[in-house]
Formats: structure tokens, C-alpha cells, sequence
């Protein structure tokens, strides 16, 4: 007997604008240790299916047909009581962002301590301890149990809902995007602990991503939803490897391989169904490139193909072949096949040795007493250029000062040392009463749509709120929102106007977070994380976009994430970021074919592998970088470093110590080349270098 | 912790100087006011010239106006408040038994709304949309809007004069002669006295508070941890209270603020019901240009306000977990 049935799932929500069709008739069942994985765009329905299963669903959605059976009972006759015994004690739930589904005003422990004590009759000592147990087993330290959420990065606090959901040794556990927004390193780390410890304890895995490599790696059998309809299941082998649906081959094609680098990834032109109605027609066939007649009259059943685990709902699944090859060509999809490299402009935005320090709280006392405040280096002399037309990514693990360099030129932040130039100017001529202008042509896009829009205005509002502020195309401002919405893909536009934030996907708010950066027709834009909330395809249309905007518009865009892979897709040079600081540099394709330093080779290898039957050795960087109050002396990857030898402890490399063209990069002992003799002497690089670029490896004072 | 200390240096800096404005304040207002306390007593004819002299030199009147205020601010921001004109006595003498008469009526009243209504409020956001969540709206943003003395009054129509339950006016029947705090409020004379305008004060303050508590729930009502406690397996009742905690803070802080202006005590319901509090003696005294009477009222008043707002700061800072340590961290 299975674990979970599902079978023939339909979910609605009641909006005011009538009725959405979030998932239509889809059945799938997970057996007892399988890991199930659940794919699919943005707004395809995932969570809308896993909280129908938890009995989450939101007051307005409502499961119309359809039954969830868990070892043979139907949870959805179970009355509330019923259920809340089920729930954590057979099934557990990781949430989509651990950023906020962690109560900010209870500590950590007492929340896992709740969740145990809910289903369990324990004293608070035996629980206790349990949680010290738990934190140890997801590798966090036991004597943090009565820390607070916010004194946690990202990734812990995503480790501490896993240590929620292991609590009860529970039969199911389904995780909606656990890794999301996480960087590559830790996500790696994530969902190998999850593995290790499921299996362990041989529970079932239902794991929600639109990371098809995580599937890839993590899973044994999936399902791939569109427009709430599963369009091809079976073992992650056969429909991965041999994809027989179109939709599958589309988002196949646009997961980005960093191999690949320059080639473009076939992204699937076109946005996500209307899902007013239940679906008459395939619920692909508008963005579909094989769609014939027969398409338009009935949306195809799942059909077995013979001999295999292996479904497919398609009219055209004989051709599966056929449209397989078809479908890795660009033309297919009706993309052009590549852009021609525009030659990049003149110089937008030039740093040098820019540094912003923080200084750290100190008690009374120490500050009577005068000692010198410690500083925090988040951003330790990093010299940039950035021209129009040209994309710059910035790449670096969580907390290496990517998102305060980002702020620092908006001049969100204040630098406390070195040059800034933009469009000519220098730093103190916008200080001076061009705030406004600047703020203008610089426009910045944050990594998280929760926090960024207003919940209680629409996306008129949203969007229309930089025009009024500007006082920028006032007389037409319908018509300059509506025409934003549509370049970044929020079709039709009016449908969107007048919703709230919470009434969109994941993926549609961020959409709207980049329309509001838009509408001003900026000049330079700083996109920090943009697309971590998005799915492939929809991440692949992001960067599509900004290329375009780049290309056509002449914007200078500096790119900010820990994603290598789409950076490696989108930009056309690269900085790698460590601990505040530049440590290489140089075009994409040389750093992704030849990275030097051995921390870059560490966040490429870390990058998940979308094809299951290649095996990739996992990459799993000792602990975490060190205090940036506290850096080592020499090399500041040195502790991490496989490579490290005594030279790299004594003085830090410059970015120029080596050097090859452009590329440049900050390490004694440089992957694919042969050790250079004596460190010290490579120390004065610079010398050869350009004077312009010269090294900023040496902070030395927070003076202004 | 330093963080906070720090914080907390600032805010006291800040509470000082305020004070030390709002005690200026007083005084140029009042001197600016035309006539002079002795005016009334001149021309009612009890008073000869000379007399007048002597008392003004008595109070220090006919020295220098920086004198004045240098000697002024000595002794009031050393609580000794001096005498009180008309009346002859000391002037805390005067005031205190009124403040004390207006807290031991409104502070027990703060409290009672503070928490009946959050809790109401609470609920009723959780239940957003219920009938119940549309009439406790109404109601209490009503009672909150019209001016308190027209509450009082239909009150004191209703259940003193047509339905006879309680007496409509004072703290005490004119019969009794109570002797100290204990004798006065320990009684149930004073009990039945007390329950109109304690009624009406509790209806008076809900509104705030309902609106505040039930906000704060619906905002955290749909958010993402919330959603985790859901599918931990809490019920109702517990979702329902740590929503409630999550929007304990503003609640608290406004508590806080409210508490401090409860020194100026509610004029209008203290003269409706007849309530020997501070905020009618106050009046009186302006009237009468009492002027060391009206300073140290006032000046109590403002205290009690900017107290009442650091106490709030610093209960923000204490309670909510992520404002007392350091930020600043890197990206
Ligand atoms: N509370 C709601 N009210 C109305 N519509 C909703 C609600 N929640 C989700 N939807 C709609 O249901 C559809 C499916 O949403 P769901 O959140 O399940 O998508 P998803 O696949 O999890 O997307 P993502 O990858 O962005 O998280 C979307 O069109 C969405 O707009
Ligand atoms: S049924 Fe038609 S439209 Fe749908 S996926 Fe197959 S070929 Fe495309
Ligand atoms: S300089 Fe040394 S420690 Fe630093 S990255 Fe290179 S090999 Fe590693
Ligand atoms: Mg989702």
C-alpha cells in the first residue's frame, strides 16, 4: 500500500474576480521512503497541492473533488481535531521561506519544543533535550536552543524548520521549496542533510522546487505541474532524461548549465495560463510550439507509456522524439537564435577601493574609556566598472557584503572610504542636492517581495507610486504602467492592477518589484537577488529581459546573487566576492571555463546537476566564512581553503596577483596553473597592473 | 546590551530636555496672560496698595523676570510647588488628593479596557469579517468619537435619574466625612459612586485599544508563521493567541502613553459627574490665575506625559527581541 494517494485532485480559490483553477485532476502516489519531487513554473499549483494535503489551505480555497488518502484514510473527511493529530505527528511540513515562517517573538527552541509538546506528553526537560538533540543532528550548535529567529542567517533558520519537521520522526515530510533564496553553498549542505537524516529515519519526501537539478539529485520519482495540471510523471530516469511532453522539454532547456555558458538557454516565451476556467483545451497549447488542432479541443489525459514508469499527458506523445530534437533549438520556441554582443558603452559607474565599514555597538564603558571601536568590513575596498549596455554580476555565498555593496552604490548606504563616480560625477556631487536625479536613473531591485511592496497597496499603486514620486510621465501614467507590466511578462495587464500582493505567487510579486524599478526608464540598475524567488522559467525570462533592457536600452546593470548559474547566463563579466572583497574578476566565459581561485572553483561545483544519471561530486565548503571583525591575517580564504599552505597566511594576495587579460584573481596558488614560486614577490603584482585597478586588498582605516 | 544602553541614555537625554522645554513653556505662557492673581482681590476693594506690594515682594513678583525664572525653575524642578494664592495652603496639598482621586478612577479603568478590549479586538480580527468584528467597531469608534461628557450624560440619565441605580453626581454622599485615603475609597458608598464614570471611562478608551489589538491580528493573520503553527497541529485558540503575542508591542506602547496622559485626567467627565479629580481643579485655578496652582498641574501633566513616553520606548526596545541587539551586520 502506498503512503499518500492522491487521485484526481481538484482545488479552487473564490477571489472576486471569480473563480481560480489552481489544481485540476491530478493523482500521483508515494510509496513508503520514496522522495517524490513536484516541479513546475510559478503559480503551477505546488503549494496550492501540498497545503490541500496538509489542510492549509487558505480560508477562500477549497478542495472541490478529489480524495488524499494517507495510509488508507481520506484527510480530507477528517474533522479539524482529527486532523491536528495527524498533522506533524505522520506528516511534517517544511515552508517555502524560512526567512518568515519562524515566530519572531518566540525562541527557536521553544518553538520545536511546542511542536512536540502539542502532540506528545513530555516534560519540558525530555523536550529539551530533544531539541538540543535536533539541533545537533541538522548541525546547529545545541546551545543556541534559546535564540530567536532573527539572530539567525537564512540558512539556519531554514535548518531550525528542519529540526521542527525531524521532531516527531514523522512518515511524510513535505518540504515547499526548502532551499529558495538560499545560496548554491548552503542549499547544497540543506538538502544533503535532508537526505542523510530521511534516510536515516526512512520517511517519505514530498519536495516542492522549481529547481529541476534538485529533483534531479534528490529524487526518485516526480511530477511535473502546469496550470494545476500534472503534465508528465513517473521516475526522475525516464522523464528527465527522456522527456516525452513539451512542457518538461521547455523547462528542461531553460535550466541553465554553467558548461553551457554562453550558449542561451531556451527559456519557454509567454506566461502562465488564465486559470479563471477548468481547463478545456491543453493548458499548454498558447506557449506550446508542437500545438495542432487537436490541442485546442481537449486538454490530453495521462497516458502510461508502455514498458515504464512513465506518463505523459500530451496528443502528440508519439512524437516525443521527434519534438524532443526539435526543442532544444531556440527557433522552436520562436526565440531569435542569438543577439548580437552590442558593444558595450562608456563608462556608467566606476569604483575605486571602495570600502563601507560598520562600526560595532560598544558598551558605555568601553566607550568612556576610549578604545577604538571594532569595525565590521562588509565592503573592504572593491573597485568596480560598469558601462552601459553591460551586465556585471557580483556572485559570493550569503554574507559576503554582495547585498551592502549593492546599497552602497545606490548610495543607500553611506561609503565610509574610497571613490564613486556615476555618469561622470563623483559621490559628493549627488550628496550635494542630486540625490533626486540619481535616485532616478539608479534603481535597485531587492531580493525580497515580501518586503519590498506595500501588502496594503495594488500594483497600480505599486508601480505608479515611483511616477508620482518622480513626477515622471504623469499625463500618461496608466499607460506607462500597464506598458512596465507587460515587459516584465505580467499579461494581461489589467488583470493585475488592481491586486494586492498576497493575492499573487511567489513569482508574480517579484515580477512586480521589477515593473516598480522600470517605470522610471532608469539608466543603471542594481538587482540584488532578483530572481531568487522565481522559478527556472520565469528566471530565465527575468534575465532574458535584462539582457534585452541591456542590450537594447543601454543600461548598465550590475547583477547581484548567489546563483552562478544564471549569472554565468546573464552577464558579461563576473566579480567573485569573499568576505568583502573582490578575489576574482574577469569576462564570464574565462572564469567559468578557467576559474583561478580556488573558492570559485568551490561555487561552480556546488551548482546542482539537472541530468540524474551524471553523479557530481558535492562540494561541501567546511563551515562557514569567518567573522568579518575578526578576518585572519594573510589569505582570508585561508581556513577554508583546500589549498592553503603557510605563504597565504603571512600576506594577503592582491586581485592582481594573477593575472591573465582581464582575468584576474587573488590567490597564491591558482587553479589550473602551476604554483608561482614565491608568493611575497606576486604580492606587488600591482605594479604591472592597471594603476586604475590597482589592488584593493589592503583596507586600512574607516576614515571617510 | 551596550545598544541598549546607548538607546537608553539618548532617550532619557531627550526626556530631560523636554521637560526642561515644557517647564519654560509654562512659564512664559502664564506671564503673558494678561491681569495678575491679586487683580480680583484690588478691585473687590480688600486689598490696599500697600499690602499688595508687600504680598507681591512676598512672592518674589516684583523681582527680575530672569530671576524670577531661575528661582522658578529651582524650585519646581524640586518638586516644592510653593503655596497657592487663593488658597493659602501648600499647593501640593492642594493637588494631591485631586490626582489621586483621578487615578484611583482612570488608571483602574485603563487597565480594565486595556485588557477586555485587546482581547475583544483580538477575536474579533481572528473572526475578520463577523458580524461581531462590524459591530464592536461601531460601537466602540462611536463611543471614542463623541465628546465623552455626552455619554456621561445620557448615562446619568438613564441610570441615575430614570432608573435610580446609582447616585449621578460626587465621590462621596454629602453625608460622609471620610478621614484619609483608606476611609474615603474603601466603602461602598464610594463603590456605588464609583461605577457610572468608571463605566463610561472604560467605554471611552475601548476604541483604541479594539482597533489596535484586531489590526494587529488580521496583519499577522495570514502571514507565513502563522502558517507553520497551523500545520503544527496548535489549535484555534493557540494560533490565536500567538498572533495575539505578535501584536502585543504597539498594544503595550500605547498602553504606556495613555497611562501618562491619564495625569490630566478626563475634565469633561470629571465635571458630568461631579469627580473631585485633576483636571477640574485645574480649570478653577487658570480661571482664578492661581498661578503657582496651574504651574505645578501643569507641570505634573507633563511629566507624567514624557515619563510615560520613555517608558514606552523602552518597553518597545525591551520586549521586542529584535530591537536590543546590535544590527549592522555585513549583507
Ligand atoms: N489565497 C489565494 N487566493 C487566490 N488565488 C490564489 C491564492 N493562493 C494562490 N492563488 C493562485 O493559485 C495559483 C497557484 O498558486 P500556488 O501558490 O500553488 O503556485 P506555486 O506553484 O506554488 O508557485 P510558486 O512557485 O510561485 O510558489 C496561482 O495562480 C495563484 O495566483
Ligand atoms: S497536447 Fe498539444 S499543446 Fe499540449 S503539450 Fe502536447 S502538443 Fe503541446
Ligand atoms: S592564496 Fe592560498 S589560501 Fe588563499 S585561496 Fe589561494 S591557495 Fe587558498
Ligand atoms: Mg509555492
Amino acid at each position: 500500500m502506498s503512503l499518500l494517494d492522491i487521485t484526481d485532485l481538484t482545488v479552487t480559490y473564490s477571489t472576486d474576480s471569480g473563480t481560480v483553477h489552481a489544481v485540476n485532476d491530478v493523482s500521483f502516489s508515494i510509496d513508503e521512503g520514496v522522495n517524490y519531487g513536484l516541479a513546475g513554473e510559478s503559480g503551477s499549483g505546488k503549494s496550492t497541492l501540498a497545503e490541500a494535503v496538509l489542510g492549509l489551505l487558505p480560508s477562500n480555497g477549497s478542495v472541490e473533488s478529489g480524495s488524499i488518502e494517507f495510509q488508507g484514510r481520506d484527510l480530507t473527511g477528517l474533522s479539524e481535531r482529527e486532523r491536528r493529530d495527524v498533522l506533524w505527528e505522520d506528516i511534517a511540513y517544511i515552508p517555502q521561506s524560512a526567512m518568515d515562517s519562524l515566530d519572531p517573538v518566540m525562541s527557536t527552541g521553544a518553538q520545536i519544543r511546542q511542536a512536540i509538546q502539542t502532540h506528545r506528553n513530555v516534560t519540558d526537560d525530555k523536550a529539551r533535550s530533544r531539541v538540543r538533540e535536533l539541533f545537533e543532528i541538522v548541525g546547529l550548535d545545541p546551545d543556541r536552543i534559546d535564540d530567536y529567529p532573527h539572530e539567525f542567517s537564512g540558512g539556519m533558520r531554514q535548518r531550525v524548520t528542519i529540526a521542527m519537521a525531524l521532531a516527531l520522526e514523522p512518515d511524510l515530510i513535505i518540504a515547499d521549496e526548502p532551499t529558495t533564496g538560499l545560496d548554491v553553498i548552503v542549499q547544497d549542505k540543506i538538502i544533503d542533510k535532508i537526505l542523510e537524516i530521511q534516510d536515516r529515519m526512512d520517511s517519505s519526501l514530498l519536495l516542492i522546487t522549481h529547481e529541476i537539478g534538485v529533483i534531479a539529485e534528490t529524487c526518485d520519482e516526480l511530477s511535473i505541474l502546469y496550470g494545476g495540471k500534472a503534465m508528465e510523471q513517473g521516475s526522475v530516469d525516464n522523464v528527465l532524461v527522456n522527456p516525452t511532453n513539451p512542457y518538461t522539454m521547455g523547462l528542461k532547456n531553460s535550466f541553465p548549465e554553467i558548461e553551457e555558458g554562453d550558449q542561451d538557454p531556451v527559456s519557454i516565451p509567454g506566461s502562465p495560463p488564465n486559470l479563471s476556467e477548468a481547463p478545456g483545451a491543453c493548458v499548454f497549447k498558447d506557449r506550446c510550439p508542437f500545438a495542432t488542432e487537436e490541442c485546442e479541443a481537449s486538454h490530453p489525459d495521462l497516458v502510461d507509456l508502455p514498458n515504464r514508469n512513465h506518463r505523459s499527458a500530451c496528443h502528440h506523445v508519439t512524437k516525443a522524439a521527434q519534438m524532443r530534437r526539435d526543442a532544444t533549438d531556440p527557433e522552436t520556441w520562436g526565440i531569435p537564435d542569438s543577439h548580437d554582443e552590442s558593444d558595450r558603452g562608456e563608462v556608467l559607474l566606476e569604483t575605486d577601493g571602495l570600502e563601507k565599514y560598520y562600526e560595532q555597538s560598544q558598551s558605555l564603558l568601553e566607550q568612556l574609556r576610549g578604545n577604538d571601536p571594532n569595525y565590521v568590513r562588509a565592503v573592504d575596498g572593491v573597485s568596480l566598472r560598469v558601462r552601459r549596455s553591460e551586465i556585471l554580476g557580483i556572485a559570493g555565498e550569503s554574507g559576503c557584503g554582495k547585498s551592502t555593496l549593492g546599497e552602497t552604490i545606490a548610495l543607500l548606504k553611506q561609503p565610509t572610504g574610497g571613490e564613486f563616480v556615476f555618469d561622470g560625477e563623483p559621490y559628493e556631487h549627488y550628496v550635494d542636492g542630486n540625490m533626486r536625479e540619481f535616485r532616478r536613473k539608479v534603481q535597485i531591485i531587492f531580493q525580497d517581495p515580501f518586503d519590498s511592496l506595500n501588502p496594503r497597496q495594488t500594483v497600480r499603486q505599486l508601480v505608479g507610486e515611483p511616477l508620482t514620486i518622480h513626477d515622471y510621465r504623469t499625463d500618461e501614467r496608466e499607460r506607462a504602467i500597464i506598458e512596465t507590466l507587460e515587459k516584465v511578462g505580467l499579461t494581461p495587464a489589467r488583470k493585475f492592477l488592481d491586486q494586492y500582493p498576497h493575492q499573487l505567487s511567489g513569482g508574480q510579486r517579484q515580477r512586480v518589484a521589477v515593473a516598480k524599478a522600470l517605470v522610471l526608464d532608469p539608466d543603471f540598475l542594481i538587482c540584488d537577488e532578483p530572481a531568487s524567488m522565481l522559478d527556472v522559467s520565469l528566471k530565465v525570462n527575468l534575465l532574458n529581459l535584462l539582457r534585452e533592457l541591456a542590450d537594447t536600452e543601454d543600461i548598465g546593470i550590475v547583477y547581484i546573487s548567489h546563483d552562478l548559474a544564471s549569472l554565468v547566463q546573464v552577464s558579461d563579466r563576473l566579480a567573485i566576492m569573499y568576505l568583502g572583497r573582490v578575489i576574482e574578476e574577469g569576462d564570464v566565459e574565462s572564469i567559468a571555463a578557467e576559474p583561478k581561485h580556488p573558492y570559485t572553483t568551490s561555487l561552480l561545483a556546488a551548482a546542482p546537476e539537472k541530468d540524474p544519471t551524471v553523479d557530481r561530486d558535492r562540494v561541501l565548503l567546511d563551515g562557514e566564512p569567518p567573522n568579518p571583525v575578526d578576518l585572519p591575517s594573510g589569505c582570508v580564504f585561508a581556513p577554508r581553503c583546500p589549498k592553503a599552505e603557510d605563504a597565504c597566511r603571512e600576506n594577503e594576495p592582491g586581485l592582481d596577483t594573477v593575472r591573465d587579460g582581464e582575468h584576474r584573481a587573488a590567490c597564491y596558488f591558482p587553479d589550473g596553473e602551476i604554483p608561482a614560486d614565491d608568493p611575497a614577490d606576486d604580492r606587488s603584482g600591482s605594479a604591472y597592473g592597471n594603476p586604475e585597478f590597482s589592488s584593493p586588498a589592503s583596507g586600512d582605516s574607516a576614515s571617510d | 546590551m551596550s545598544e541598549f544602553q546607548r538607546f537608553l541614555a539618548k532617550r532619557l537625554a531627550i526626556s530631560i530636555v523636554l521637560t526642561l522645554v515644557a517647564v519654560s513653556v509654562i512659564f512664559v505662557v502664564l506671564r503673558l496672560l494678561p491681569g495678575s492673581p491679586f487683580e480680583s482681590l484690588v478691585t473687590a476693594g480688600n486689598l490696599s496698595q500697600q499690602q499688595i506690594t508687600e504680598i507681591r515682594a512676598m512672592y518674589g513678583l516684583d523681582q527680575p523676570m530672569w530671576r524670577q525664572y531661575l528661582s522658578y525653575l529651582q524650585s519646581i524642578l524640586l518638586f516644592q510647588f510653593g503655596y497657592s494664592i487663593l488658597r493659602s495652603q501648600p499647593v501640593w496639598g492642594v493637588l494631591a488628593p485631586r490626582l489621586v482621586n483621578t487615578l484611583i478612577l482612570l488608571v483602574p479603568a485603563l487597565v480594565t479596557t486595556a485588557v477586555l478590549s485587546s482581547l475583544l479586538g483580538m477575536y474579533v480580527g481572528w473572526n475578520r469579517g463577523s458580524k461581531l468584528e462590524k459591530l464592536s467597531i461601531i460601537t466602540t469608534t462611536f463611543l471614542r468619537s463623541t465628546p465623552v461628557f455626552i455619554t456621561g450624560i445620557l448615562f446619568v440619565i438613564v441610570f441615575a435619574y430614570n432608573l435610580e441605580l446609582v447616585p449621578a453626581f460626587g465621590m462621596r454622599s454629602i453625608s460622609a466625612s471620610p478621614e484619609g485615603y483608606v476611609e474615603t475609597f474603601a466603602s461602598l458608598d464610594f463603590l456605588h459612586h464609583y461605577i457610572l464614570p468608571f463605566t463610561v471611562s472604560v467605554l471611552y478608551y475601548s476604541g483604541d485599544f479594539l482597533l489596535l489589538a484586531r489590526n494587529g491580528v488580521v496583519e499577522k493573520r495570514g502571514s507565513e508563521f502563522l502558517k507553520l503553527h497551523r500545520a503544527k497541529g496548535l489549535s484555534e485558540m493557540q494560533q490565536l493567541a500567538r498572533a495575539g503575542r505578535n501584536s502585543m508591542l504597539p498594544i503595550l506602547t500605547y498602553f504606556a502613553l495613555r497611562l501618562g496622559m491619564i495625569f490630566q485626567g478626563l475634565i469633561l467627565l470629571e465635571v458630568v459627574f461631579g469627580w473631585p479629580g485633576i483636571g477640574r481643579e485645574l480649570v478653577l485655578a487658570i480661571q482664578q490665575q492661581d498661578y503657582p496652582l496651574v504651574q505645578a498641574a501643569v507641570f505634573i501633566m507633563a511629566l507624567a506625559v514624557i515619563v510615560a513616553n520613555l517608558v514606552a520606548d523602552v518597553l518597545y526596545a525591551y520586549f521586542d527581541p529584535t530591537v536590543s541587539t546590535s544590527g549592522g551586520g555585513a549583507a
